[in-house]
């Protein structure tokens, strides 16, 4: 009998924190010395006052007109799409969200709130209502037309507090509710309150189903205004424009997602799909879901298929050839002949010799790419097949979504492009964060290489994009790429100014990338390389995961920046969230006058915005304390 | 072994040169050309048809085959073009829009309305993304000339004016005079700006200039908290001011503005059928105005017309809208769906304050500017 070992596996507990009582907590950290007591005092007394302006310019103030906000909802999601297409953007925004689910599912988050955090917070959010619910001034007097009435100084003529205070039923319920369930569960889980963790995606989850399910109730939105301004929800108007049965069907949709990432995530290669499916996802959201393409059969039939299968077959094959370790000198031959021949479809297009599909350049380009490839994936004829499926695999989506590009869309143009609000926020930010990420470690990698011809490239790259104000080089993208593209390729302007996005921000990336791989030890490539790992190994095993996990900080505020810069398309004509806030709802005088209504608007988008932003920065916290950022 | 492999390797790359002589010689040329204008058009369905007809023909063909009609506007414009919460579009700019699709394919709603930027509006045209702008464009000789745009008749007259306070003593009827040794302030570095400094030299009065301001927000900020005395920029923007910061005792003068704005139809250049179209689309609703036909009584001024010329624009004996490419009864059409010139403005631009008596957006007869030739 050999003898068992056992090791305790179970982690040490974090040293537990004391409980202090309330008047400890306050004593030891607010009022520690009379400094910080005056200090205390001083920010009180200033928080006070900040929080009574701003509920006071928000709400029972003459100059807001939150109807301007309520009845452009639609506008701010997706400026003027089209309304009969409108199931398009729900089913754009369910993939996104039905791939978040599964995401969700398959990296199970392992962060949880404590439930006397969540008590403590519901018991907060209720007092800072029922605080703004009192300090909001008393109701401005109104006509019957709902306009304010004015005295003969213009200002506005206000009714006594007591008449605000028994008008404001409903948010004094608000309060009393959210009080009511945060001290329900801090005294009905007792003791247990300290101990009992609730995952944080299950609170997200629970937190957006209360309001999602609030719009069965309350009306938050309008559809729009009658002829006479009186805001009507469009009683006929299709599913798709309404928001409640739509948004329950997301909210819906993301549990089924996550419950199937949990059961999918113990296969080894659904993490790889999963990735996969977040590039494709935008591709196939905006081509195929929001842009209807009219696909030309005939043309698919006479054209694209034999493209495809010719390049797929006749490349697959040549791959599997070059591929072949006896293969030698002769395949970099081949590789090098395949390079010029790429080069040359451009070079004779450039100057008309030769006229030949733009699909077929970039397929040359693709092999050309491919063939140099090849000697790194020579191996028994198991590696080779894969090689070579890999091409046909890659070249199919290729020449799939260049077809989808090709297609005119079915949709009506209504601006620049018929992407707009929220919607292309979402999109520019989505495909600007997803490209620039593997590009931002490329550039970093390349810079730090030891080859001079790479470092040399990706500094002049990063130094130059860095060198340039993000406004210049949306301009050169929008402006400027199509004289340089050659005779006979165009590039639509929405994916032109996206690109300039994507390089934009990975040289931004690819410097804080950089900052996290001067970080790693010296002695780690040396330990990698004495264990015998492959320069590609030693930096996908060793080196990258120290490196990013260093430089998480920067790269998440890296992707704030870059969500929030999609709001810079706006100076190249497109419609975007902040535009729609800025131009299109002050703009406004029928049916009811919004001219000038701006700051509410504004409001609203910069709280959209912040959400969006605290989301991302929230998990950056999560992952840094996961991955020990900072402590080891 | 290696002859063997050489061998393959040969077949395939022969199998290559096949697919690319393949690829040049079916497609050829032309299949670049039809990927060239696919690219461009990656937004809009229509954009093939476009760059085709305007090789063989009017822009007037291909919009009559397409059924609808591309009309680039502002989306942004008080009471010219404005984007509803349900992504349409009401203004006199969109009504001009809806004018111009009633008239060719008998049917106001047929349009598809662009939103469009300031800098985008002129390469929108040219591209074949819009047919037309009504995009409040003012009338100049470079956007004429160098731009390769082409103008229709002025729809509305806009000019810059000022705005003061009443408890300054400003009325109606102040002027320019009016002005002297007070802080006016505009946009900086603008041609509203050397428009005042131009106009009070020629009335000989000195007036200060505020700023420098960004922004024309800046400008009210600093008229509300008393810095500026006075305000100026286009008429119709003041207007729009005055709407937004209501209630007020603020005034709007001189009625004769002291630049020349004029806003109206604009075309891709040397397509005179199309342009004839738009351009009496335009004299259309302001002949009907000037005959006092409306939607309301268009079908009784047919039945019954009060002229022989109101007779023949609306359709009837001797028309002459068969021989422009289009329907007998066209601006029949444009009457009954859109209204007349004074309906249009009424409608529009009455509600934000912008009124039509004693402006040069009156018809001739009451001294305004608003005139169109003869239909005969």
């Amino acid at each position: 009998m050999t003898d068992h070992i056992t090791i305790d596996q179970t982690p040490a507990l974090p040293p537990e924190k004391p409980r202090l009582t309330a008047g400890s907590w306050v004593r030891q950290n607010l009022f520690s010395s009379v400094r910080s007591g005056i200090l205390t005092v001083i920010f009180g007394v200033f928080s006070f006052f900040a929080f009574k302006v701003l509920v006071n310019t928000m709400f029972e103030n003459p100059d807001r007109d939150w109807l301007a906000v309520k009845t452009n909802l639609r506008l701010y999601a997706a400026f003027a799409y089209p309304i009969t297409q409108f199931v398009r953007v729900w089913v754009a925004l369910g993939l996104v969200l039905a791939l978040l689910g599964l995401s969700l599912g398959i990296w199970r988050s392992a962060s949880a709130v404590a439930a006397r955090t969540i008590a403590s917070r519901l018991i907060a959010s209720g007092l800072t209502v029922l605080a703004g619910t009192l300090l909001v001034g008393p109701p401005v007097l109104r006509d019957e037309a709902g306009e304010p009435v004015y005295d003969e100084t213009f200002e506005a003529l206000r009714g006594t507090w007591r008449s605000g205070l028994e008008q404001r039923t409903g948010w004094f319920l608000l309060a009393f509710a959210l009080v009511a369930a945060g001290v329900a569960l801090w005294f009905g889980l007792g003791s247990r309150r300290n101990t009992l963790t609730v995952p944080t995606t299950l609170v997200v989850w629970i937190a957006s189903g209360v309001v999602i399910g609030s719009t069965w109730v309350v009306r938050y939105g309008h559809y729009g205004l009658d002829p006479e301004g009186v805001p009507v929800g469009d009683p006929d108007s299709l599913v798709a424009m309404s928001t409640r049965m739509p948004w329950t069907v997301m909210w819906l949709l993301v549990a089924v997602a996550y419950q199937l990432g949990r059961f999918v995530s113990r296969w080894n290669s659904s993490r790889l799909l999963i990735t996969a499916a977040w590039f494709l996802a935008p591709f196939i959201a905006f081509w195929v879901i929001l842009r209807d393409p009219a696909i030309d059969y005939g043309h698919v039939w006479s054209t694209d298929l034999p493209m495809f299968l010719g390049f797929g077959v006749l490349g697959g094959l040549l791959l599997f050839l070059l591929a072949d370790p006896k293969i030698g000198e002769l395949g970099r031959f081949i590789a090098f002949l395949l390079v010029v021949v790429a080069a040359l479809t451009f070079v004779s297009g450039f100057y008309g010799w030769f006229s030949m599909l733009q699909k077929a350049r970039i397929s040359f380009c693709l092999l050309a790419l491919f063939a140099l490839m090849a000697n790194n994936f020579a191996g028994d004829r198991q590696t080779r097949l894969r090689f070579a499926g890999a091409w046909v695999l890659l070249i199919g989506i290729a020449h799939y979504f260049i077809t989808l590009m090709n297609s005119p869309s079915t949709l009506e143009l209504r601006a620049d492009s018929f992407l707009g609000g929220f919607l292309f926020t979402m999109f520019a930010a989505l495909f600007g964060l997803m490209f620039s990420f593997p590009l931002g470690v490329l550039l970093a990698l390349a810079r730090t290489s030891t080859l001079p011809i790479f470092r040399l490239l990706a500094t002049w790259f990063i130094e130059f994009v860095r060198g340039v104000p993000f406004i210049t080089v949306l301009f050169f993208f929008d402006i400027m790429l199509p004289l340089f593209l050659p005779a006979g390729m165009e590039a639509p302007d929405m994916a032109a100014t996206v690109l300039g996005l994507v390089l934009f921000s990975s040289a931004y990336l690819a410097e804080n990338v950089r900052g996290g791989l001067q970080s790693v030890r010296r002695g780690q490539y040396e330990a990698a390389d004495a264990i015998g790992l492959t320069g590609a190994q030693r930096t996908s095993l060793i080196v990258l995961p120290q490196a990013l996990r260093v430089s998480i900080p920067p790269l998440v505020g890296q992707a704030i920046t870059t969500y929030k810069e999609t709001s810079l398309f706006a100076i190249i004509g497109v419609f975007d969230f902040l535009r729609v806030a800025n131009y299109v709802v002050p703009n406004q005088s029928t049916p009811v006058n919004f001219i000038g209504h701006k700051l509410e608007g504004l409001i609203f988008v910069s709280f959209v915005y912040w959400l969006g932003s605290i989301t991302m920065s929230k998990y950056s916290q999560n992952l840094e304390s996961k991955m020990g950022v900072g402590e080891r | 072994m290696r002859k063997y492999y050489l061998l393959r390797l040969l077949a395939v790359l022969l199998g290559f040169t096949l697919i690319a002589s393949a690829c040049g010689d079916d497609e050829g040329s032309d299949e670049g050309a039809a990927e060239q204008s696919d690219d461009s058009s990656s937004d809009s369905g229509d954009s093939e048809d476009v760059v085709e007809a305007t090789q063989d023909g009017s822009l007037l063909a291909t919009i009559q085959a397409r059924g609808e009609l591309n009309c680039g506007v502002s989306g942004t414009a008080v009471a010219f073009s404005e984007t509803q919460s349900d992504g349409s579009q009401v203004g006199f700019d969109a009504d001009y829009c809806r004018a111009v699709a009633a008239a060719i394919l008998g049917d106001a709603e047929a349009v598809n309305f662009v939103a469009l930027s300031a800098a985008d509006r002129f390469t929108a045209v040219q591209t074949g993304e819009v047919d037309l702008l009504m995009r409040n464009t003012t009338w100049t000789q470079s956007r004429d000339s160098e731009i390769g745009m082409d103008f229709g008749p002025t729809t509305y007259f806009d000019g810059q004016q000022f705005m003061g306070r009443g408890a300054d003593g400003f009325s109606n009827a102040s002027d320019i005079e009016n002005l002297d040794g007070l802080t006016v302030c505009t946009n900086s570095g603008t041609t509203t700006e050397k428009n005042v400094a131009d106009a009070a030299d020629a009335a000989g009065v000195s007036v200060t200039l505020g700023g420098p301001f960004e922004d024309f927000n800046q400008v009210m900020d600093a008229f509300q908290d008393g810095t500026c005395d006075v305000v100026t920029t286009d008429g119709s923007g003041l207007v729009g001011q005055k709407a937004n910061n209501e209630p007020n005792d603020w005034v709007i003068f001189p009625a004769t503005p002291i630049s020349k704005e004029p806003l109206g139809p604009t075309y891709g250049q040397n397509d005179s059928q199309f342009a004839d179209v738009v351009n009496w689309t335009v004299y259309a609703t302001i002949i009907a105005d000037e005959y006092g036909v409306t939607s309301a009584n268009v079908d009784d001024a047919v039945a019954d017309p009060a002229s022989a010329e109101i007779g023949r624009l609306l359709g009837g004996e001797g028309e002459l809208q068969s021989g422009m490419g289009l329907a007998a009864d066209a601006f029949y059409q444009v009457i009954k769906q859109v209204g007349n010139y004074d309906e249009i403005y009424a409608r529009n631009l009455n509600p934000v304050g912008l009124e039509r008596a004693g402006s040069a957006n009156a018809g001739w007869l009451d001294g305004g500017l608003i005139y169109a030739p003869p239909a005969r």
